[in-house]
C-alpha cells in the first residue's frame, strides 16, 4: 500500500528540508487526507498502431510527437487512471475556509500521495508483464508536451474510469476529482530504452518544482 | 398490463449485458452502442430477443449512454436514437409475445457541481431528453441505473416524474464495503429514492452476485420498495488485456435463488451476463413467492452521505445559521459572504450538531437566490443533513430542488393555505416537516388543542400520499417571563404526541428564555424538561457548553450512551480546548508572527484592556503582517508559514472588530474591493483561495466568484460593483484562453481596471502577451499589487 513521500510534499510545499515549525501541521494534513482519500485505479492493456503519423490505441488516433518519441519500440500500452476520489476534493473544500495553511498542506500531501500511488498501480502492472519479458516506460499523461488534453474524454471512456473508480473530466478536459492522474504507459521488450520520465519530459523548464538531474 | 400492478405477484426477470452482446457482434472499441439501433438495428433486436426468448420480462433499450451530456453524435440527435433503440425493443417485445420494454437511463459521465462542472439544471434537461423521446415512443417503463452519485439520480429521476407518467425505477453501483464512488451509502440512497418516489430501487453492476449478497441485507433493513438486483457474472477478470467474467449461468442462478427467497421481487443481469444466465436464472427462480414488503416507518432526513434518525435518541439541530438577532451573520449574507456561514457550518459540526438549520431570510435579499447559492457550498464543506428554513415559498422549492438528499423543511403548520403550499413540494422532492402545532388562530394554550392540530395537519399530509412518519412535530416553546404556564404546556404537548399519535417532535428551545437574564441556564434547563418528554430533536446553538452539558448529561443518564461515551468525548473535548489562553506571555505581534491563531485571538483580547482597538491595529497588527510579508519575500518564512500567520492575524482582527462593534462603531473601512476568479474552464482553485486569505487579511474586501467562472459574470461583477482590481487565476495552459478572453471583456467595459494574474503555468512574459496589467509570481505579490493601486 502505497503512502505519503513526506519529502515529495515538503518538495511541493517549496520547503528546503524539515521546517521545525511546520512538521506537526504537516503531519495532522497527511492523517485528515489519509481518512479523507479513497484511493482507486484502472488500467487496461490495448495493441498500439502507427497510421499516418498518428498514433492509434484503444479506439484513439492520437497526434503527438512526444509522445509518439516516448513509444518508441513500443508494441502496446497500458492506460492507467487514478484517483484519490471525491472525498478529498471536499476535505481541501472544507480547508479552505476554514484553515487556508491547513489546505495547502494536504494539497501537498495528496500531489505525493496521488504519485505514490501511481507508482505503486505501475509496479503491479510491471509485474504482470515481466514474465513476458516486457518493461514499462514511464507514465506520460494528456497535456504534457504535444499529447493533448482533449483525449481525456476517450481514455477515461476506454477504461470505463467513471463507473469503476468515479474518474470524470470536466468540459475543459480537467480531471474531476482534482487529485487524480490519467497516463499512457508504453511496454517494450527492450528494458535499456526506457529513458527518464516525469521532469526531463517536460517543456516547463522554468518550473520551481522541477527536479534536477 | 401495467408492470407496476405485477409486483409482487411474481418474480420478474430483467434482461442480461448488453454491451458485451454488441462486442461479440462486432461492435468496435470506443464505438458508441447506441449507434447500432441506427447502424445495425436487426443486432440488437435479436439481443433483446435472444434475453426475451430466454424467459426476461424486462429488456433494456440500447440507450445507456443516450442522454444529453454524453451522446455527442453531431449527425444524430439524442432523441433520433432513443426512438430507433426503443423501437426495436418494443418490436422485440412483440414479437416474443410477452415482456415489457424500459426505456434505460445511464449516468452522463460527469461530475455535478459543486464538486464537478456539470449544472444541475443542466443535468435534468439531459435526462430529459431520452425521457421524452422514449416515453413518446411507447416505453412501458424507465430504468435509472449504474449510478453512483445520488445528485445526478436525483436529476434523472425528477427529469423522469417531470416528463412522463411511467414507473420509475433507479439502480446504484455500490463497491464491495456498500459506499458509492461520491461518498454515499446505502441508507442515504434509500432515504433519498423513497423521498422522490421510485418504485422500485435496485443495485446493478460493480459487483458479482456473491459481493452483492453481503450489501442485500442493509438494503432490505432500510427500504420500504420492492428490489431489483442485477449483478455481474462476477467480478471482472483481467487476463491478456481482455475484462472476462467468470460466474456460470449456474453459479449466477444459484444465488439468484437465495436473492428470491429472501424478499427481491425483480432480478436480472448486467457486464458478462448473456442470455444462458438468464435462462438459468428464470429456471430456478420462476415457481419463488415473493415475500410481502415490509414498510420502515423511519422518520429521518440525510445528505448525500448520512441520514439522520428522529426516534428515541434525541439529536441536536445547529441553530446558528440564521440571521435572527445575529448581526455578524447579517452583514454576511447582505454581502453574499458565504465562507462565514460555511465556517459556522464546520463548527456546529465540530460541536456535534447531526442536523444544521439554514435559513437566510432577511428582507433586503434575494432569498432564493441566496439559499440555492449557499446550499451547494454548505454541502461541499459539510455532509451533515440540512434543515431548509424560510417562508418564501419560491425559495423553499428552489431548495428542495437543489438539496442532495433528503432535507427536513421548516415549516408547514395547521393553517390550510400552509399545508396546501408545502405538502406537494414535499410529496415531489421527499423530505420531513417541521410541522408547527399553530393554525389560524394562533397558538393554542392548552396541549389539547396543540395535539388537535397536530391530527388535523397528519390527516391533511395522508391526503396528499405523506405519511405522519414524515412530519415532526414543533409544539412551540413560548415565552417563560411573559406567560408562566408557558414551558410546561410545550413539553406536554410534545409527550403526548410522541405517546398519543406516535410522531417525532422537534423544538426550537431558546424561545423560552425571551427577556430573561442568562438565558443559556434557563434554556439548557428548559432542554432537560422536554428531553425528558421524548423530544427528539432540539435546535440549539450547539456552540452553547451550557446546551451540550444538559444534552450529553441527559443521554448519559438515559441510558443512550453506551459507556457514557460521547459524555466523555465531549467532556475531553471542552477540557482540551479552554478558552483559549494565550501562550504565557505572548504578545499580539508574536502571534502573528509565530502565526498561532487561537494565541492570537486570546493576545488581542487581552491587549484590547489597555489599547484601544483602532490603534491595537495600527501600531500592532498591521506592522506584524508587514514584518511576515517581508520574511516571506526574503525566503526567510515558507507559504505555509505566511498562511498561518494571516490567519492568526484574522483571529486577532475579528476580536478586535467585535469589541468595535459593541462599542458602537463599526469595523475600519476595507482598502478596497478586489474580484477573485478562477477562470472558465478551470476548477483547480487553491491558488486563488491563498491570495483571497492574503488579501482580506492585509485589510481588502475580496469578492471571490469561484472557480470556472465565466468572463461576463467577471466584468458585470467588476461593474456592478465598481472594482479597480481583479485578480484571476490559471493552472493549465488550455485555461489561459479563458484569462485572456476575460481580460479582453473588463478592457471593453471596465476600461479603469486592472488585472493581475497567477497560476501554475503563467510567466511575466505570458501574462503580458495576455494583456495583464501585473504577473503575481507568488502570494504576496498580489498583496503589493493591490496596495499599490488602493494607495
Amino acid at each position: 500500500m502505497a503512502g505519503i513521500d513526506w519529502s515529495e510534499a515538503r518538495r511541493y510545499l517549496g520547503l528546503k528540508g524539515e521546517v521545525p515549525e511546520l512538521e506537526d501541521k504537516l503531519r495532522r494534513a497527511g492523517e485528515l487526507l489519509l481518512s479523507a482519500a479513497a484511493p482507486k485505479g484502472v488500467w487496461r492493456r490495448f495493441p498500439l498502431q502507427r497510421r499516418e503519423g498518428a498514433l492509434c490505441f484503444a479506439g484513439m488516433e492520437v497526434t503527438s510527437a512526444r509522445l509518439r518519441a516516448h513509444l518508441a519500440g513500443c508494441g502496446e500500452v497500458y492506460l492507467l487512471a487514478a484517483t484519490l476520489g471525491i472525498g478529498t476534493d471536499r476535505l481541501l473544500e472544507r480547508l479552505a475556509v476554514t484553515d487556508m495553511s491547513l489546505a495547502v498542506m494536504v494539497q501537498a500531501c495528496a500531489a505525493a500521495l496521488l504519485e505514490s500511488w501511481c507508482d505503486e498501480y505501475q509496479d503491479r502492472i510491471a509485474a504482470d508483464v515481466a514474465g513476458e519479458g516486457l518493461f514499462l516506460r514511464p507514465r506520460f499523461s494528456p497535456g504534457y508536451g504535444d499529447f493533448p488534453l482533449d483525449t481525456q474524454p476517450a481514455l477515461l471512456g476506454a477504461l470505463e474510469a467513471g463507473k469503476r473508480i468515479g474518474l470524470t473530466a470536466t468540459g475543459a478536459n480537467m480531471l474531476s476529482p482534482t487529485k487524480s492522474v490519467t497516463a499512457v504507459i508504453g511496454l517494450s521488450p527492450d528494458r535499456g530504452s526506457c529513458h527518464a520520465g516525469g521532469c526531463a519530459t517536460c517543456d516547463k523548464k522554468d518550473c520551481e518544482f522541477r527536479r534536477e538531474g | 398490463m401495467n408492470i407496476k400492478d405485477c409486483l409482487g405477484s411474481r418474480i420478474l426477470f430483467f434482461d442480461g449485458a448488453m454491451g458485451t452482446q454488441l462486442q461479440a457482434a462486432g461492435l468496435a472499441p470506443g464505438q458508441a452502442p447506441e449507434s447500432w439501433n441506427l447502424t445495425h438495428p436487426e443486432a440488437v433486436k435479436a439481443i433483446h430477443r435472444a434475453y426475451l426468448d430466454a424467459g426476461a420480462d424486462v429488456v433494456l433499450s440500447n440507450t445507456f449512454g443516450a442522454n444529453g451530456v454524453k451522446f455527442a453524435d453531431p449527425a444524430c440527435p439524442v432523441e433520433e436514437v432513443v426512438s430507433a433503440a426503443m423501437a426495436l425493443a418494443k418490436q422485440a417485445v412483440t414479437e416474443a409475445g410477452h415482456g415489457w420494454a424500459a426505456l434505460d437511463i445511464g449516468p452522463t459521465g460527469k461530475l455535478l457541481k459543486p464538486m464537478g462542472d456539470l449544472d444541475f439544471e443542466a443535468a435534468v434537461e439531459a435526462f430529459a431528453r431520452p425521457v421524452r423521446a422514449g416515453a413518446a415512443a411507447g416505453a412501458d417503463l424507465i430504468l435509472i441505473e449504474t449510478m453512483s452519485d445520488l445528485y445526478e439520480l436525483k436529476a434523472a429521476v425528477l427529469a423522469a416524474k417531470e416528463n412522463c407518467d411511467l414507473p420509475v425505477f433507479a439502480s446504484l453501483i455500490f463497491d464491495e464495503n456498500g459506499k458509492l464512488l461520491t461518498g454515499g451509502d446505502i441508507p442515504a440512497a434509500v432515504a433519498l429514492l423513497e423521498g422522490l418516489g421510485v418504485d422500485v430501487i435496485g443495485l446493478n453492476c460493480g459487483l458479482g452476485p456473491a459481493q452483492m449478497a453481503a450489501l442485500l441485507p442493509q438494503l432490505r433493513e432500510y427500504t420500504s420498495l420492492p428490489i431489483l438486483l442485477m449483478p455481474n457474472a462476477g467480478l471482472p477478470q483481467c487476463t491478456g488485456g481482455c475484462t472476462h467474467f467468470d460466474v456460470s449461468p449456474e453459479d449466477f442462478a444459484a444465488q439468484m435463488v437465495d436473492f428470491a427467497r429472501s424478499g427481491v421481487w425483480l432480478l436480472g443481469g448486467c457486464c458478462g451476463t448473456t442470455p444462458e444466465h438468464i435462462a438459468a436464472l428464470t429456471a430456478a427462480c420462476r415457481n419463488i413467492v415473493p415475500l410481502p414488503l415490509e414498510p420502515k416507518r423511519r422518520t429521518w432526513v440525510s445528505s448525500y452521505a448520512r441520514t439522520v434518525v428522529f426516534g428515541a435518541d434525541p439529536v441536536l439541530i445547529g441553530e446558528r445559521i440564521n440571521p435572527t438577532g445575529k448581526s455578524r451573520l447579517k452583514q454576511a449574507l447582505r454581502e453574499k459572504d458565504l465562507d462565514y456561514l460555511l465556517r459556522e457550518a464546520v463548527t456546529q459540526q465540530e460541536k456535534g450538531a447531526a442536523v444544521l438549520d439554514v435559513n437566510v431570510g432577511l428582507p433586503e435579499v434575494d432569498e432564493t437566490e441566496l439559499l440555492t447559492l449557499a446550499l451547494p457550498r454548505l454541502q461541499s464543506v459539510t455532509d451533515l443533513p440540512l434543515q431548509i428554513d424560510t417562508s418564501d415559498l419560491g425559495a423553499m422549492e428552489a431548495a428542495l430542488r437543489i438539496y442532495n438528499g433528503r432535507p427536513l423543511i421548516n415549516s408547514v403548520n395547521g393553517k390550510p393555505e400552509s399545508m396546501a403550499a408545502v405538502f406537494p413540494l414535499m410529496k415531489k422532492y421527499g423530505g420531513t416537516a417541521i410541522a408547527l402545532t399553530l393554525d389560524e388562530r394562533g397558538i393554542p394554550a392548552t396541549a389539547d388543542e396543540r395535539l388537535a392540530i397536530a391530527r388535523r395537519i397528519i390527516d391533511t399530509a395522508a391526503q396528499y400520499g405523506i405519511p405522519k412518519e414524515d412530519l415532526v412535530f414543533d409544539t412551540l416553546a413560548m415565552t417563560v417571563s411573559a406567560e408562566p404556564g408557558a414551558a410546561l404546556t410545550t413539553p406536554e404537548a410534545l409527550y403526548r404526541i410522541r405517546t398519543e399519535l406516535g410522531c417525532g417532535t422537534c423544538l426550537g428551545e431558546s424561545n423560552v428564555s425571551f427577556g430573561l437574564p442568562r438565558r443559556e441556564k434557563v434554556n439548557a434547563a428548559f432542554l432537560l424538561l422536554t428531553l425528558r418528554e421524548g423530544l427528539s430533536a432540539a435546535i440549539v446553538n450547539p456552540c452553547s457548553d451550557a446546551m451540550l452539558d444538559a444534552f450529553y448529561s441527559f443521554r448519559a443518564l438515559s441510558a443512550l450512551d453506551p459507556n457514557c461515551r460521547d459524555y466523555i468525548a465531549h467532556a475531553d473535548g471542552q477540557a482540551a480546548a479552554p478558552q483559549a489562553a494565550p501562550a504565557s506571555g505572548m504578545d499580539l505581534g508574536t502571534a502573528v508572527l509565530r502565526g498561532l491563531s487561537d494565541s492570537a485571538g486570546a493576545a488581542a483580547r487581552a491587549a484590547l484592556e489597555a489599547t484601544p482597538p483602532l490603534e491595537l491595529i495600527s501600531a500592532v497588527l498591521v506592522p506584524a503582517l508587514d514584518q511576515v510579508g517581508k520574511d516571506f519575500e526574503t525566503g526567510k518564512l515558507y507559504l505555509p508559514q505566511l498562511l498561518m500567520s494571516a490567519e492568526a492575524a484574522r483571529a486577532a482582527f475579528q476580536v478586535v472588530n467585535e469589541k468595535l462593534r459593541s462599542g458602537g462603531g463599526s469595523a475600519p473601512a476595507s482598502k478596497g474591493k478586489v474580484i477573485l476568479a478562477t477562470v472558465k474552464g478551470d476548477v483547480h482553485d487553491i491558488g486563488k483561495n491563498i491570495v483571497k486569505v492574503l488579501l482580506e487579511n492585509y485589510g481588502y474586501q475580496v469578492l471571490d466568484l469561484g472557480k470556472d467562472v465565466p468572463p461576463e459574470t467577471v466584468a458585470e461583477t467588476a461593474v456592478r460593483e465598481n472594482v479597480r482590481l481583479v485578480g484571476l487565476s490559471a493552472l493549465m495552459t488550455t485555461t489561459v484562453g479563458g484569462m485572456e478572453e476575460t481580460i479582453r471583456l473588463l478592457r471593453q467595459v471596465k476600461p479603469d481596471c486592472k488585472v493581475m494574474v497567477g497560476g501554475a503555468v503563467l510567466t511575466a512574459d505570458y501574462a503580458a502577451a495576455i494583456g495583464a496589467d501585473h504577473y503575481g509570481k507568488d502570494a504576496m505579490s498580489s498583496v503589493r499589487y493591490a496596495d499599490q493601486i488602493f494607495v
